[in-house]
C-alpha cells in the first residue's frame, strides 16, 4: 500500500484527494497546511488519516511515500526539497518551482537521492492528449515535428479568481516573477517542451496588460503574451496566452514534414490534418467531410468514455497520478522527463525575464522581448 | 440618541464587516438611525464616496465612521480592526464560491481570525455572527412542520454538495467552540432568503435553471423570504438586546410567498421565461438518481444535487419568526408587499441598463 501525503491543502488539494483515492493500493496517510483549520477540513471530507499543520511532523508521523505539494508556487522548491530528504518521492503541482535553478538543484537533489519527482502538468495526460502522444510517437507527423501552435487562454471574468487577484495587491500571484502568467501557463508551454529537443532556443515575448484590465486600474498584471520560439535549426513554436479573446481555448497544434494534428482540450478533441491535398475541387469538397466524420468520432467516443465512468474533468490528473505511482512501485518509466521539467521551466522564466524588467518603465503597455538563448539540454 | 435598553452604550465603537455589501449597508445604516456614533467598517476596499457621504448626514456631526482596509484573511489586519472594540457584526461572507477549500477559507478562516483579533483584549461585548437557513437539516422532520432555532444543524454538510451551506455549519461551530473555550459571547442570526434591490440572485428554492430550461421545483413550497430592510433590523437588535448571549434567531418575514407565487409574480413584474413544474416526488428521485449517479461514477457529476439537498431547500416546510418577535422585539417594519414591490422595480431597472 503506497502511503501518500498532501501539503497544501486550498483549492487543488480537493482534486488531488478525489484522483488518489479512486486509485487502488495507496493510501491518503496525512494532509498538511500551515493553517491548521484547512488541513481539518480536508480531513473531515475525505477518507484521510491524519492532519497536520507541521510539515516536519506529517514526515515523521505519517511517513508517507509520496507526497503531493499544492501549496502556491512560492513554497514548492523548499517543501519538495524537504519531502525528498525526508525519503519521500515528489508530486509538485504546477508551476513547478519559481526559479529554473531551483528546478535543476530539485531534480538533482532528487537522482542523488533515489527519489522520483514529477510535475502537475496533468493537461498532457488527458484521453487526446495521449492519443496525440502515441500518434506522434507512431509517425504520423512523417519526422521531427517543425512547427508547433499552443493556446492557452484564461477567462478572467471568472468571478471567483479575478476577483480575489484583481481586488487584493498583496495576492500572491502577484508577488510571483511572472505574477498571472507564472501561476497559469505551465500548461501550454509544457505542451510545447515535450516536443522540443536539446537544441538551444531563441526565444522572442510580446506581453502587455489588456485594455480591458487597465479599464479596472491595472497596471502591473500581463495578461497578454505572445511568444515565438526557435529551436535551432529549424523547428518553431508559437504561445499564446490571453485573457482577453473569445472563445478561451486550450488548444495545441503540431506539424510535421507529412501530416498534422490539432488537439481541442476544451472539447476533448483530437483531429488529424493530412498534408496531402487533394486535385482541384476535390481539396474543397472531401477534407470538409473528413473532418466531419472525425468530429462525429470524436464525440461518439467522449460520450462512450462518458457513460463508462472514465470521462471526469481530472481524468488526466488521475492517469499522470498513477502513471508516476507506477514508476515508483514498478520502477516503470517517469511519465515527465526531467528534460521536460526544465525546459518548461527555462522557457518560462526566459519569458518572464522578457516582459517584467520592463514594466517599470512608466506608461508602456507593449513590451516586446530581446532574443535570447535557453538551452533546453 | 442610542436606544436605553442596550448591552453598550452610544460612545463604544462597533466594528463591521462587510459594511458595503448587501445587507451590511442596511445593518450601517440601521445603526446610524438609531444614534450609534462609532462605528469601524472593516473593508477590502474604499467604498462608494456617495454611500459614505449618506452615511456621514444620516449620522449628523458627531459620527465617526472609520475604515480599517484589510483582508479577514490576515491576523494583523483582524487584530488592527477589533483592537477597543465592544460590539461586531460579522457581515462578510464567503459567498459564491463554488469550491469548498475557498468556501471555508472566507467563511470560516475569515471568522477564526476576526474573533481572535477581538479577543485580544477586553472589552468585547457581542460577536454576532451572520449564518443562514441552510445550515439546518430538516431530513428527520415531517413533510410540513415548522423549521425554527430548535432544529439541528446538518451534521454532514460536506455530503450535501454545497460549498457555501458547509463553510457556514463550519463557521457557526467554530464560534460556539470559541464561546466554550475562550467565554466569546455571541448571538448566531440565520437569515431566510434575502431579498431586495442590489440583489440580482433568483433564489434556488424556487428551482434551478442549469438545464435550459427552468425547472420548478418549489411549488406551493413557503420561501422563507426577508425584506433586506427587515432582516437588518433584526440583525442590529441581535447585537444591541441584553440578555440573548449564546442564542440563535432565524430571520423570516411574517408573510411569506409559495415558491409559486414568488415566481408568477416575478414572471409578471421582471421578464416572462418558460419554467417547468416538477412535482415533489419527482425531483426528490431525481435528486436520488443524481446523488447514486455521483457516487457510482466517482465524481464523474459532482453531487449537486441529492436527497440533502432537496430536504433542505425543496421539502414542503413552514417557518417561524416567533423567537425574534419576542426577544428582540423585532416587528417587520416594510410589508412583504412593499418590499417586492421595490425588489421587481429594482430588477426592471437594471434589465433597462442592461
Amino acid at each position: 500500500m503506497l502511503k501518500v501525503g498532501i501539503i497544501g491543502c486550498g483549492k487543488i488539494a480537493d482534486s488531488h484527494a478525489a484522483q488518489i483515492l479512486r486509485l487502488r493500493g495507496c493510501e491518503i496517510v496525512g494532509v498538511c497546511d500551515r493553517e491548521g483549520l484547512m488541513a481539518r477540513q480536508l480531513f473531515e471530507r475525505f477518507p484521510i488519516r491524519a492532519h497536520f499543520s507541521d510539515v516536519t511532523e506529517m514526515l515523521d508521523k505519517a511517513r508517507p511515500d509520496v507526497v503531493h505539494i499544492t501549496t502556491p508556487p512560492q513554497g514548492h522548491y523548499e517543501l519538495a526539497r524537504l519531502c525528498v530528504e525526508a525519503g519521500a518521492h515528489v508530486y509538485v503541482e504546477k508551476p513547478f518551482t519559481v526559479h529554473a535553478a531551483e528546478a535543476e538543484a530539485l531534480l538533482d537533489l532528487a537522482v542523488k537521492r533515489g527519489r522520483k519527482v514529477t510535475v502537475g502538468h496533468d493537461d498532457q495526460f488527458s484521453h487526446v492528449a495521449r492519443r496525440l502522444r502515441r500518434l506522434v510517437r507512431e509517425g504520423y507527423l512523417g519526422g521531427d515535428p517543425v512547427h508547433m501552435e499552443s493556446y492557452y487562454c484564461y477567462d478572467l471574468t471568472d468571478p471567483g479568481y479575478a476577483r480575489a487577484l484583481l481586488s487584493d495587491k498583496q495576492h500572491w500571484v502577484r508577488r510571483l516573477p511572472g505574477k498571472l502568467l507564472h501561476n497559469i501557463i505551465s500548461h501550454g508551454i509544457a505542451r510545447l517542451a515535450e516536443f522540443l529537443s536539446t537544441g538551444p532556443l531563441h526565444i522572442t515575448t510580446c506581453g502587455f496588460v489588456s485594455p480591458a484590465l487597465q479599464q479596472w486600474g491595472e497596471r502591473e498584471i500581463i495578461d497578454e503574451l505572445r511568444v515565438i520560439i526557435r529551436e535551432e535549426p529549424g523547428r518553431t513554436a508559437y504561445f499564446t496566452f490571453s485573457s482577453q479573446m473569445r472563445p478561451s481555448v486550450h488548444q495545441f497544434r503540431i506539424f510535421g514534414p507529412k501530416n498534422g494534428l490539432f488537439l481541442d482540450q476544451d472539447q476533448e478533441t483530437l483531429i488529424r490534418l493530412r498534408g496531402a491535398r487533394y486535385k482541384s475541387y476535390a481539396e474543397r469538397f472531401v477534407p470538409p467531410l473528413g473532418f466531419a466524420r472525425q468530429y462525429f468520432e470524436a464525440m461518439t467516443g467522449n460520450v462512450r468514455k462518458f457513460l463508462a465512468r472514465d470521462f471526469h474533468m481530472k481524468a488526466g490528473m488521475k492517469c499522470l497520478i498513477e502513471s508516476f505511482y507506477q514508476s515508483i512501485v514498478a520502477d516503470a518509466p517517469l511519465p515527465i522527463s526531467y528534460r521536460e521539467i526544465l525546459a518548461t521551466s527555462r522557457i518560462m522564466e526566459t519569458i518572464f525575464d522578457q516582459i517584467y524588467p520592463k514594466l517599470r518603465e512608466p506608461e508602456t503597455s507593449l513590451r516586446t522581448g530581446r532574443v535570447v538563448q535557453v538551452s533546453a539540454g | 440618541m442610542a436606544e436605553p435598553q442596550c448591552i453598550i452604550g452610544p460612545d463604544e465603537r462597533i466594528l463591521i464587516t462587510g459594511a458595503f455589501g448587501f445587507i451590511g449597508q442596511r445593518v450601517v445604516e440601521g445603526l446610524l438611525r438609531r444614534g450609534w456614533r462609532r462605528l469601524r467598517l472593516f473593508v477590502r476596499s474604499s467604498g462608494p464616496e456617495d454611500l459614505m457621504a449618506r452615511w456621514r448626514q444620516l449620522g449628523g456631526p458627531e459620527v465617526e465612521l472609520e475604515l480599517v482596509h484589510g483582508n479577514l484573511l490576515s491576523r494583523p489586519d483582524c487584530a488592527r480592526a477589533g483592537q477597543g472594540v465592544a460590539l461586531v457584526y460579522h457581515l462578510a461572507a464567503g459567498r459564491g464560491e463554488k469550491s469548498f477549500p475557498d468556501a471555508f477559507m472566507n467563511s470560516v478562516v475569515t471568522t477564526r481570525n476576526l474573533i481572535e483579533g477581538c479577543l485580544a483584549q477586553p472589552g468585547l461585548r457581542r460577536f454576532v455572527n451572520t449564518s443562514t437557513f441552510s445550515v439546518y437539516s430538516n431530513q428527520n422532520k415531517p413533510k410540513g412542520s415548522v423549521l425554527d432555532e430548535s432544529c439541528p444543524m446538518e451534521p454532514h454538510p460536506e455530503r450535501r454538495g454545497d460549498a457555501y451551506s458547509f463553510a457556514k455549519v463550519k463557521q457557526d461551530e467554530i464560534v460556539m467552540e470559541y464561546a466554550k473555550t475562550r467565554g466569546l459571547p455571541y448571538v448566531l442570526v440565520r437569515p431566510g432568503v434575502v431579498y431586495g434591490p442590489g440583489n440580482k440572485s433568483f433564489t434556488g428554492r424556487v428551482g434551478v435553471g442549469t438545464f435550459g430550461i427552468f425547472l420548478h421545483l418549489g411549488g406551493s413550497n413557503l420561501i422563507p423570504m426577508t425584506y433586506v430592510e427587515n432582516c437588518a433590523d433584526a440583525i442590529v437588535l441581535a447585537g444591541l438586546a441584553p440578555g440573548v448571549d449564546g442564542e440563535v434567531f432565524n430571520i423570516v418575514d411574517d408573510q411569506p410567498l409559495t415558491s409559486r407565487q414568488f415566481l408568477r409574480a416575478y414572471k409578471r413584474q421582471v421578464r416572462k421565461f418558460r419554467s417547468l413544474y416538477v412535482p415533489k416526488f419527482i425531483s426528490y428521485h431525481l435528486c436520488w438518481l443524481w446523488e447514486w449517479y455521483a457516487h457510482w461514477s466517482q465524481g464523474q457529476l459532482p453531487p449537486t444535487f441529492n436527497r440533502l439537498a432537496w430536504h433542505a431547500y425543496w421539502k414542503k416546510t413552514r417557518y417561524s419568526n416567533q423567537k425574534i418577535k419576542q426577544r428582540l422585539g423585532w416587528t417587520q417594519r416594510v410589508p412583504t408587499v412593499e418590499g417586492l414591490s421595490q425588489y421587481f422595480s429594482s430588477l426592471r431597472e437594471e434589465k433597462r441598463h442592461a
